[in-house]
């Protein structure tokens, strides 16, 4: 067997595809009918020095992807699988993973040391395999051990650390790791990988250490011994240790202050003179503190934090120093920059951060700024001018409008200006800060006008310009443009000063959609959504004929998109990319046409050529395609009400499909939507597709493998079928119930610890009582009975979600609603059960002294309804 | 084969710098998918407020607004169309036929009283008041006279402000109040008035220093019942203080007693409800009232109304009328329910009544004293009436336990009634008052609990509280939105239950 395998796992990296892919089912098979002996076999190659270095590495690769999977159903099998393996089997196999760290060939150790997190992540936190640390350990406490197996030994112990939690080791053993860790960094005799080993360690070990960073002694030794590495002669070495201060600066923000000064110093040092990628994690330092204090600043939301224990005012204190160094960093750009987002350099780092500090200090940067900002923004050379106006646009966001208004004024002519700079990274992020400029400050129902009607003729004209050159100062422009028109979007009056020039704005953007010159699709989303949120914020009907030619237009692109005939994989995916576009304008078209009932004539007109756009469009079966064309669906069904009816025959279908696509959970999610928007518009008439559409739900809320965001707005769907269906729900009671009654039981029983499942909790809370309160409205007139035998189990629920600290005020006005719909519905038959359940007294006390006026007002109908069941 | 490998973890934000497409993609789908969920909402809320019976509710209904918004602005209109005409027609004095402008009027009478939100606003806006009270000026026909009080009437049923504009108006409905007016245009004036006095203390100040009083005390001697009732409803809005004056002043007023009790007597139900009222008003307010009450036969006639009737519209004045009654005056008690005597017979029989109305047993123990007999049944009702009835009856057996106070000193307690009415077990019924959200209910128990844990002999009054979970009753009230309320239970759970309680043991 041994040979043979060797041999499968050399032809299963075969050039020849023929080969590979035999080879590949051979090992399938083998895997299939023998697990355990499969992963032994994998784990003696491994350790195997005779063998040849390809077989082992894939033998490594195999048995890793045996015991963990990204998606966490397969992870919770491969997890079962192993534990399943027998005992004795496993122990060799970790023998020989342990054994492999030893091996001199460096790809095998590696390898192994990944394996071994991997089991450890299974067993330790099952409290088995209980030596495992002690054994690594006693590998760095042996003298003479061999520096490949000191550096083979740290990645473990870094690797297992990544995987498994603080509370899976006893602090004895954390003590004992951080010794060696700490010791293999400082160690003179180290070699460098063994150093970068113990330093990458540490990263992953820094999350264990809060009993270590608590004791002031512990904690001056662990700070000492990484701000000497972070000077280490090995750059590698410097930025790993790096890392760890940036992850120090998040996790023991608030023991920092001591070490403050020399922090300051070692960053100071390394963004003015080291490595690129070292000088990024130092600047990042800062931006992580930036993080911090901002947070703290949230939670006193308000109250002055300055005087406050916890908040220690790094940012500030550091000021006069900080800014002027992360200035000097916007100085240097790289030559031709700023091609992609995902961009990311010094000067890009710098200018982040300093938008932080801005949120940070507020008022207190501007003079710290400004200075570079006059000083620079009219020097001849083109990175004097591009930093001094990034400065500018990065620090809008955090001071107050009364100090920024004068500078803004002062300066827009200047930027305005600056569009014609000679220099296109000048004016990509001059259109930038106009962009921002507009975004933060510019809003018309503001006291301060940052646009007037004085200065709006120019700004528009300048932007009209700027769309027009190099894409990437175009995607600016369109940014820019897009800030513009929001800011109109609260506008009081029903008329905008922008509104004579939307004619020109939207053929320009219409103009930059079509452009060819263009390398990445970038640019024509980001023009299509600059054309939706001109839509969106316009002001109907002064723009009313403007929006229905846009409306034939988009009409008249997706018909000829639709129409293609598609030849290469690369050409149907843009034809796909261009379909979400253009559906997506369409749905902020038709929201827009449904706000008034005259424009929404214009809607209705075109509604049955749109809707054979939309089954073309479906028709192309592409997931984004479906997730944009639902949502314009939604907006459809509502804009249409009962004439929806008569779409239902052909779309049926494809809100199947919609529904069924458990893989993508998004459309399936829009498509639940959709359901629920269909129930709204068409009433009862949904009646003869219910049957279907309520065995897919039904079917969705017992797939393991559907997403859990989708489960809770599964539920609330319920409630809009039984809304609109009324008396005709009864014969889904028998199925629905139930599972309203698991999913009730599964709440009480999610991990509070959890922020994620605190969220999916509540999430699912809410979509329990909206199908309650459905149903219960929905049998109201004639089927109330029904509803009897689950009132006590709504009420219990109802009870237990009162007493849950973590409801949030979603949770609370669905729940004591339907405590007012059970009242409503069912009347005197629960007068009993509501006597004995009086927690709805403290309940309701506690929605009248909320500030909301809807849970209020929610609050007092309840009210009403148990009084009148109470005094019946 | 592919390969998970794990990189390095590397720190790397999104930078300042971004392009909007993503944001602006993200926010525009979120936005999409927030629009369902609140069409949701506002359906679901536009289905729980369709609900009858909820009067209070009718102006949270803020949905229903949204649908008949068109329905709304089309009724605006027409209103101030006709509003125009009017007085336009009135500028043409004498060449427009009556006939004509009492056409307009009844058209405008019927726009104000259509739908739940009836166009009052949009007439007023019209400037309408001005031309009403033209209509009303003297030696107009009646029917003018008529249809004009009424769109008034109409009007005065709205908001508070449109009640107010009513200002001009009332010393003209005052004035067609007096004799030489027809009965109808009487009664919709005086309609009209109790609109207005019912609106709060302001308006009833002016309606009475206007001399509202004496005419509608004078109509509910009236002998036609729908008259007599309409003024009685008016009087009864008109004299509900606070100041007890108007009380005092009305039952002076010759003819008045004499009116109530001939109503009580002899009234349908609807008329003896309205006079009822005007009783709870009297006894509640005026101390003067209150004794010539009780010492006239209003006390029998009660009773007789109370073994009478199973109407709940007519009991609750009835049985709070009693309870005032006995609560403000010894006499009753001392003179007019004496044991033995034919009235306590009745009185019992007219308790037992409302018992027998809700189908229980009954036991007559007609040697028993009237506390404890008449007690036993309002216990009855206290633990098994409709709740309206039951926080009547609690006020009932709460009364029978004090004295009447003096307002200054706290009220004294009739040991041997209260410690009756204990041991017939009404406390559980008290405390489900004090748990009810029915703020005026709660009260009456905590009054009652109070009495209880200061009155029962030997200090054992915390501790029956206490055994009937008083205790978590009262706590409930320790975050009440009501001040009043919170303040009284905290005080009674401090007092009583305090760091010292169960010292002693």
């Amino acid at each position: 067997m041994s040979l043979q395998i060797t041999q499968l796992l050399l032809s299963a990296q075969s050039a020849d595809g023929r080969v590979r892919s035999a080879a590949e089912e051979n090992l399938k098979q083998f895997q299939e009918q023998n697990l355990p002996h499969f992963l032994l076999s994998l784990s003696v190659e491994l350790a195997d020095d005779l063998k040849p270095p390809e077989s082992r590495r894939l033998a490594g690769i195999i048995l890793k992807n045996s015991l963990d999977a990204k998606d966490a159903l397969r992870k919770a099998d491969l997890t079962q699988q192993w534990v399943n393996v027998d005992a004795s089997l496993k122990v060799q196999i970790k023998e020989s993973l342990l054994l492999t760290l030893r091996s001199p060939v460096s790809e095998a150790s590696q390898t192994a040391s990944q394996v071994i997190a991997k089991v450890a992540s299974i067993e330790i936190p099952r409290r088995e395999w209980q030596d495992l640390i002690g054994r690594l350990l006693t590998n760095m406490t042996q003298p003479d051990t061999p520096a490949t197996l000191r550096q083979a030994t740290l990645e473990t112990l870094g690797y297992v650390c990544e995987e498994i939690s603080p509370q899976d080791l006893e602090q004895q053993e954390v003590n004992a790791v951080l010794t060696a860790v700490v010791q293999g960094m400082s160690g003179v005799q180290e070699s460098y990988k063994v150093r970068l080993a113990a330093v990458r360690s540490l990263y992953n070990a820094l999350d264990f250490a809060q009993t270590n960073f608590e004791n002031e002694m512990e904690r001056n030794y662990i700070m000492k011994i990484v701000c000497e590495t972070a000077v280490s002669k090995e750059s590698e070495i410097r930025q790993a240790a790096f890392e760890c201060l940036v992850s120090i600066a998040s996790m023991y923000y608030e023991i920092l202050g001591p070490y403050m000064e020399a922090l300051f110093s070692l960053t100071a040092n390394a963004v003015k003179g080291d490595e690129e990628s070292v000088a990024l994690q130092a600047v990042e330092f800062w931006s992580s503190i930036c993080d911090m204090e901002i947070q703290i600043q949230d939670e006193y939301d308000g109250d002055d934090v300055r005087s406050s224990d916890g908040y220690h005012n790094f940012i500030q204190r550091a000021l006069s120093m900080l800014v002027p160094m992360l200035l000097e960093t916007l100085l240097k750009q790289e030559e031709d920059q700023d091609q992609d987002d995902s961009i990311w350099n010094l000067s890009m780092a710098g200018g982040t951060c300093l938008g932080l500090v801005a949120k940070t200090v507020c008022d207190e940067i501007l003079p710290l700024v400004m200075p570079f900002v006059e000083g620079n923004i009219t020097k001849p050379d083109w990175r004097s001018r591009e930093a001094a106006t990034f400065a500018f646009g990065s620090i809008l966001e955090g001071p107050s409008i009364e100090q920024l208004l004068p500078m803004v004024h002062a300066g827009l002519d200047f930027l305005l200006n600056a569009m014609n700079d000679q220099n296109s990274q000048v004016k990509d992020t001059t259109a930038w800060t106009l962009g921002r400029i507009f975004e933060i400050l510019h809003s018309s129902n503001c006291e301060y006008q940052v646009v007037t009607p004085a200065n709006l003729q120019r700004i528009v004209s300048v932007l009209l310009e700027g769309i027009r050159d190099a894409p990437n100062v175009a995607e600016k422009v369109c940014g820019a443009i897009y800030f513009l028109a929001q800011g109109y979007e609260d506008a009081e009056s029903d008329s905008s000063i922008l509104t004579p020039y939307l004619g020109q704005i939207i053929s320009a953007l219409l103009w930059t959609t079509d452009r060819t010159d263009v390398s990445n699709s970038k640019l024509r989303s980001s023009a299509y959504e600059t054309l939706n949120e001109i839509v969106r914020c316009s002001q109907i009907p002064e723009t009313t004929n403007m929006i229905a030619q846009l409306l034939s237009e988009i009409m008249n692109r997706l018909g000829r998109n639709v129409e293609l005939q598609i030849l290469t994989s690369e050409e149907k995916e843009k034809q796909s990319d261009l379909q979400a576009l253009l559906c997506g304008v369409l749905q902020v078209i038709i929201q827009k046409l449904c706000t008034s009932d005259d424009t929404k004539l214009i809607f209705l007109q075109a509604a049955d050529q749109l809707m054979a756009l939309f089954l073309r469009v479906f028709a192309c079966q592409s997931s984004t395609v479906h997730e944009e064309a639902m949502l314009a669906i939604g907006a459809f069904a509502y804009a249409t009400g009962h004439e929806f009816v008569k779409y239902m025959p052909e779309f049926y279908k494809y809100l199947e499909m919609g529904l069924q696509n458990y893989e993508e959970y998004q459309v399936c999610s829009i498509s639940v939507g959709v359901v629920g928007d269909i129930c709204r518009a068409v009433d009862d008439k949904i009646l003869p597709y219910c049957d279907g559409i309520m065995s897919n739900l039904l079917k969705n809320l017992s797939n393991a493998m559907l997403h859990r965001s989708v489960k809770a707005p599964l539920f609330s769907c319920f409630g809009d079928i039984a809304l609109a269906i009324g008396e005709n729900f009864e014969k889904y009671v028998p199925y629905v119930m139930p599972m309203l009654q698991g999913a009730a039981e599964l709440c009480a029983n999610l991990d509070d610890n959890d922020e994620e499942m605190l969220e999916y909790g509540n999430q699912l809370r809410r979509g329990i009582f909206e199908a309650y309160s459905g149903i219960l409205q929905g049998f109201k007139t004639s089927k109330a009975e029904l509803m009897m035998p689950f009132a006590n189990h709504l009420l219990q629920f109802t009870e237990a979600v009162f007493r849950e600290t973590n409801r949030d005020d979603a949770v609370t006005k669905a729940a004591v609603a339907v405590i007012g719909d059970l009242a409503d519905t069912l009347g005197p038959s629960i007068k009993l059960l509501l006597k004995n359940a009086n927690f709805h007294v403290h309940f309701l006390g506690e929605c009248f002294s909320s500030e909301d006026d809807q849970l209020k007002e929610t609050a007092l109908w309840t009210q009403g309804m148990i009084g009148r069941v109470l005094a019946s | 084969m592919a390969d998970e490998e794990s990189t390095l973890p590397s720190h790397r934000r999104d930078g300042i710098k971004s392009s909007v497409h993503n944001i602006a993609a993200q926010r525009r789908r979120k936005h999409a998918i927030t629009l369902g969920k609140e069409r949701r909402e506002v359906l679901i809320r536009t289905k729980r407020m369709c609900i009858e019976g909820l009067a209070n509710y009718n102006e949270e209904s803020l949905e229903t607004n949204m649908l008949i918004d068109e329905e709304k602005a089309a009724l605006d209109t027409q209103t101030s169309k006709i509003v125009e005409d009017l007085k336009s027609a009135l500028r043409l004095q004498g060449k427009v036929p009556t006939e004509r402008k009492v056409d307009m009027l009844r058209a405008l009478r019927h726009l104000l009283s259509k739908t739940e939100i009836p166009p009052i606003d949009a007439a007023i806006r019209a400037d309408v008041i001005p031309a009403l009270v033209q209509c009303l000026s003297f030696g107009s026909e009646d029917d003018q006279l008529l249809e004009a009080a009424w769109c008034l009437t109409n009007i005065a049923a709205g908001e508070s402000e449109e009640t107010k504009s009513l200002l001009p108006a009332l010393p003209l409905l005052i004035a067609h109040l007096g004799e030489k007016s027809s009965l109808p245009v009487a009664e919709q004036c005086a309609w009209a008035l109790g609109n207005v006095a019912g609106e709060g203390e302001e308006l009833r100040n002016i309606l009475l220093a206007q001399g509202a009083l004496i005419p509608l005390a004078r109509l509910m001697v009236s002998d036609k019942g729908s008259m007599a009732q309409t003024a009685a409803w008016a009087l009864s809005n008109l004299i509900k203080g606070p100041d007890s004056r108007a009380a005092t002043d009305l039952i002076k007023v010759a003819g008045t007693l004499d009116a109530i009790k001939r109503h009580l007597q002899m009234g349908d139900n609807e008329l003896a409800t309205e006079v009822a009222w005007v009783v709870v008003y009297l006894t509640a307010l005026s101390e003067y009232a209150l004794h010539v009450l009780a010492k006239s036969e209003v006390v029998p006639l009660l009773i007789g109304r109370l073994a009478a009737s199973d109407n709940l519209q007519l009991l609750i004045p009835v049985l709070r009328s009693l309870g005032n009654l006995i609560a403000g005056a010894d006499y009753v008690i001392s003179a007019v329910l004496i044991v033995g005597q034919d009235i306590t017979d009745r009185a019992i029989s007219a308790l037992v009544k409302c018992l027998k109305s809700e189908n229980r047993a009954l036991k007559k123990h007609k040697e028993l004293v009237f506390s404890s007999e008449a007690a036993s049944f309002l216990l009855d009702l206290l633990s098994s009436a409709p709740f309206d009835i039951r926080k009547e009856a609690a006020f009932v057996l709460g009364n029978l336990c004090v004295s009447p106070g003096d307002g200054v000193r706290q009220p004294e307690i009739i040991v041997n009634h209260l410690v009756s009415l204990v041991n017939n077990g009404c406390l559980p019924g008290f405390l489900n008052l004090v748990r009810s959200p029915d703020v005026e209910a709660a009260r009456l128990g905590l009054q009652f609990l109070e009495l209880v844990m200061r009155g029962m002999p030997n200090g054992e009054g915390p501790k029956l509280v206490e055994l009937e979970d008083g205790i978590d009753a009262m706590e409930r009230f320790q975050f009440h939105e009501n001040e009043e309320m919170r303040i009284m239970a905290n005080a009674l759970v401090d007092k009583y239950f305090g760091e010292d309680y169960g010292l002693d043991e």
